[in-house]
């Protein structure tokens, strides 16, 4: 009886341990920005979702869960747009949404590199990038460079017109 | 001749741009679409005009050098040009900040149809055809 009111004593304060030493969570502002590019193509993705709890302080438990919504691609042109939802390039009735879940962030020298699973097509495959986070008052913003190999996710064919490597460019604006 | 020529060029022109505009407005209102930053209304008067005043000289031309199919060759070639030039927009790559650009051909694509149509509608009222006697059997 004396452990169980012990026990209870300290749960309040293992709370307040655990609330402090979890990371923040941001809310994502609308004015994102995630586009690609390489030298035969260029767009953006104009939707995605997801949570991003971060703390400069407390990387251990920081995480990102990213999605992308295929659907919402832009290369400004209509035919393009067509052909990249298409089965041969994202194959968005299929595969929806692109999606990225962290499992480690480490600060480095010039900022920090999140490491994790990228689900492009049906494809898991791990992906490490560096970025950056600016600190803007209440807020911040999130920004990431980084590139991809589309056809190690089966995108487009192989061989085709467009340059295997696409460059990601991220701007995700947060606020607390 | 040539004078002639450039009026009804010019003529063509303006009432192909007012009837692009009208259709601009119908599309835009009916579709929810704002291409005016791209297809600007007075890009698209200008155009139409000078689209007119091309095709003055060009007629102008072929019925000079050809006396007497000139003006088939020239109506031919206006709508032949006319439906090549479609590609454009078609292949047209827009601000990537522009909503729906699949809906852009569906806006501009008519209106590569309006100097021609607006030139053929007009060409009988400037140039009348030759009457040609009839001869009752």
């Amino acid at each position: 009886m004396k452990k169980l009111s012990l026990f209870l004593a300290t749960l309040p304060a293992l709370a307040a341990v655990f609330a402090f030493t979890s990371a923040q969570v941001w809310t994502i502002k609308e004015t994102y920005s995630i586009q690609f590019s390489n030298s035969d193509v260029n767009g953006i993705f104009k939707k995605f979702t997801g949570s991003i709890d971060f703390d400069e302080a407390n990387l251990a438990t920081s995480k990102f869960n990213i999605s992308i919504d295929v659907a919402s691609i832009n290369t400004g042109n209509g035919l393009q747009n067509k052909h990249a939802k298409g089965e041969e390039w994202f194959d968005a009735a299929k595969y929806p949404y692109i999606k990225y879940t962290s499992s480690k962030i480490e600060k480095t020298a010039t900022g920090f590199k999140v490491s994790g699973q990228l689900e492009m097509k049906g494809v898991k495959k791990d992906l490490s990038f560096p970025f950056t986070f600016v600190k803007n008052g209440n807020g911040g913003t999130f920004n990431a460079e980084f590139s991809v190999n589309k056809n190690e996710y089966k995108v487009g064919k192989s061989g085709d017109s467009v340059g295997e490597i696409i460059k990601l460019k991220i701007s995700i604006p947060v606020k607390k | 001749m040539f004078k002639k020529s450039l009026i009804l060029g010019l003529i063509s022109g303006i009432l192909a741009g007012i009837a692009s505009l009208v259709y601009a407005q119908i599309y835009n209102s009916a579709l929810g679409t704002d291409f005016s930053t791209i297809a600007k209304p007075s890009g698209i008067i200008i155009t139409c005009i000078i689209s007119g005043l091309l095709a003055a000289t060009g007629f102008y031309f072929s019925t000079r050098w050809f006396k007497h199919t000139g003006e088939i060759i020239f109506n031919l070639s206006f709508t032949i040009l006319s439906f090549i030039t479609i590609m454009g927009p078609f292949a047209a790559k827009l601000p990537l900040t522009m909503e729906m650009p699949e809906l852009f051909p569906g806006l501009t694509v008519p209106m590569h149809f309006f100097p021609v149509l607006a030139w053929l509608t007009l060409k009988p009222l400037l140039f009348r055809p030759e009457k040609t006697p009839f001869y009752p059997a």
